[in-house]
């Protein structure tokens, strides 16, 4: 049973060769189809990345552990200037940040020196940063667990804590994409799963001669099918690798061809689970085409 | 092997087969002859399940048609072989994978289908064309794999729609020696013909006469109650 299984799916692909222009035809369908639904993708990767950066900074804290030499701190500030999407650094001292608190506390009516006149000389306080840096990539919180893990992981750091992302238009494009991207995905993937469905299911049906032919020689629908499937799951999984050859070959070629000032839009491939579903969707609606097209 | 009683059919209004009984017993050999038109395709068509049983009753190879749900008839077909009238090959498919087809669904294994292809291409003469394919064959080459498709299965009936209507007479003649051999074994054979010539050079075959849908003649025990050429009601026992 296994190897007549093995043997109809390999059947199933190599019949593929019997019709040489009919199986070009349909996979030239699949390969255009697939290619628009990338491009489309790539659109909305570049617009969301390029959203995602424009949704404003993030403020870092770091605190330093208590006791730490100084200059090796000062040569850890002197490097955040160099982060990608630096926009600000605020650095204090122990001292700075005694200070910096008895202001804030005068502000509020307080005064340091008369309420803790012990801590002049030697402040409890550690060092402490406030860094500034405005997202990178397409996946902000990502972005956001990295670089609280690069600061982290920094030389006597004892404390990093991130504000979250504050933006109105970070928080407009969430909403955009909670409403409209989803949705437009998925009618995109519905679209594409019927196109190449039914191109799979044309070609099928043009072997119907085939099909009868093998039901009054007495095959089960199974029989029928399974090598039908298999081929059109290899069809549509070759068509899906063909657009994204062309995607990479498009954003090879032409992903830069926006960047310059003042536009600077460089395009994005899209992300891995475009990338997955551009693959599954051809082939498994294929595979289901490929099936439902033998009429019993 | 082949019941058939009060069978009737049409196709909307029109009726194609009228009160149609007979019955062929293993190894019986029988000529369905008649006009174009006369049912002869539709009642071989009835009797592969490739046509619904609409009035009447028919059984092959002990399968009741009536009560076949569309899942069990690959298993009446697999009783079955059925040489068509417009051959039903593969034309992008060789020689050999078009006879071994059915012995494939079969699920047999690669050495018997082999064998036994080897043995029936060599009988029909096909043994130098087995690697062509089949649309590059000639009309009377391509009829003679639909039979090689049919014999090799050695099934216990064989319905035939026309088999030698593209051969010419002598290679006509050939393979009706090879449908008597294979009767012989004790298959069943119900081959629908229109020629007179092929009936005359095959005395010892039954001949079943299909006239507009009626029997109106049959020279055996089993073809039951038909009405003959003048209308009377004639029994097949009176032979004709």
């Amino acid at each position: 049973m296994k190897r007549t299984v093995l043997r109809l799916i390999g059947r199933g692909i190599a019949d593929l060769a019997l019709d040489p222009a009919g199986t070009a035809g349909a996979l030239l369908a699949v390969t255009l189809t697939s290619f628009l639904a990338g491009l489309f993708f790539m659109l909305l990767t570049t617009l969301d990345i390029r959203l995602g950066m424009a949704r404003g900074e993030s403020i870092f804290q770091i605190y330093w552990r208590d006791g730490m030499d100084m200059d090796v701190v000062r040569r850890q500030w002197q490097e955040y200037v160099h982060l990608p999407g630096f926009r600000s650094v605020r650095t204090y001292t122990p001292e700075q940040a005694l200070e910096e608190l008895g202001r804030r506390i005068g502000r509020a009516g307080g005064d340091l020196d008369k309420t803790f006149p012990f801590l002049a000389a030697d402040s409890p306080l550690p060092a402490t940063a406030l860094v500034a840096l405005s997202p990178s990539g397409p996946d902000p919180e990502r972005w956001l667990e990295e670089t609280s893990a690069y600061f982290r992981s920094q030389h006597g750091v004892a404390r990093v804590s991130a504000a979250p992302l504050q933006n109105e238009l970070g928080q407009a494009w969430k909403q955009v994409g909670s409403y409209v991207l989803w949705p437009a995905t998925t009618f995109l993937l519905l679209a594409l799963g019927l196109s190449v469905g039914n191109t799979v299911r044309l070609a099928v049906r043009a072997r119907e001669h085939e099909i009868e032919i093998l039901q009054l020689a007495g095959a089960y629908n199974w029989y029928i099918r399974l090598p039908l499937a298999a081929g059109s799951a290899a069809l549509g999984l070759t068509g899906g690798l063909c657009s994204l050859a062309l995607l990479f070959l498009l954003h090879d070629r032409l992903g830069d061809v926006l960047n310059f000032p003042p536009l600077s839009l460089r395009l994005y491939f899209p992300s891995p689970r475009a990338v997955a579903a551009l693959l599954l969707a051809p082939t498994v609606t294929a595979a289901l085409a490929g099936v439902l097209a033998v009429r019993k | 092997m082949i019941r058939v009683r009060r069978l009737s059919h049409s196709f909307g209004a029109d009726p194609v087969l009228k009160d149609v009984s007979f019955s062929l017993e293993k190894g019986d050999f029988v000529f369905l002859a008649g006009p174009s038109g006369a049912g002869k395709t539709t009642l071989l068509r009835i009797l592969y399940a490739a046509l619904p049983l609409q009035t009447g009753e028919a059984a092959v190879a002990g399968i009741n048609l009536g009560r076949l749900p569309a899942s069990r008839v690959p298993l009446l077909r697999r009783q079955v072989g059925v040489v068509f009238q417009d051959f039903k090959i593969l034309p992008r498919r060789s020689v050999e994978q078009n006879i071994a087809l059915p012995l494939e669904i079969r699920g047999l294994a690669p050495r018997h289908i082999e064998r036994r292809v080897m043995a029936v291409t060599r009988a029909l003469g096909l043994q130098d064309r087995i690697r062509l394919k089949c649309g590059e064959l000639s009309g009377g080459e391509q009829q003679r794999v639909a039979i090689a498709r049919a014999f090799v299965v050695n099934p216990k009936v064989l319905l035939a729609d026309e088999p030698t209507g593209n051969l010419d007479p002598e290679l006509a003649y050939r393979l009706m020696e090879l449908f008597k051999q294979f009767q012989a074994y004790g298959a069943t054979v119900l081959f629908a013909t229109h020629s007179e010539d092929l009936m005359r050079r095959h005395p010892g075959a039954y001949t079943m006469r299909l006239e507009k849908g009626r029997i109106t003649a049959a020279d055996w025990p089993g073809a039951g109650v038909f009405i003959d050429g003048a209308g009377r009601t004639v029994h097949s026992r009176q032979r004709q």
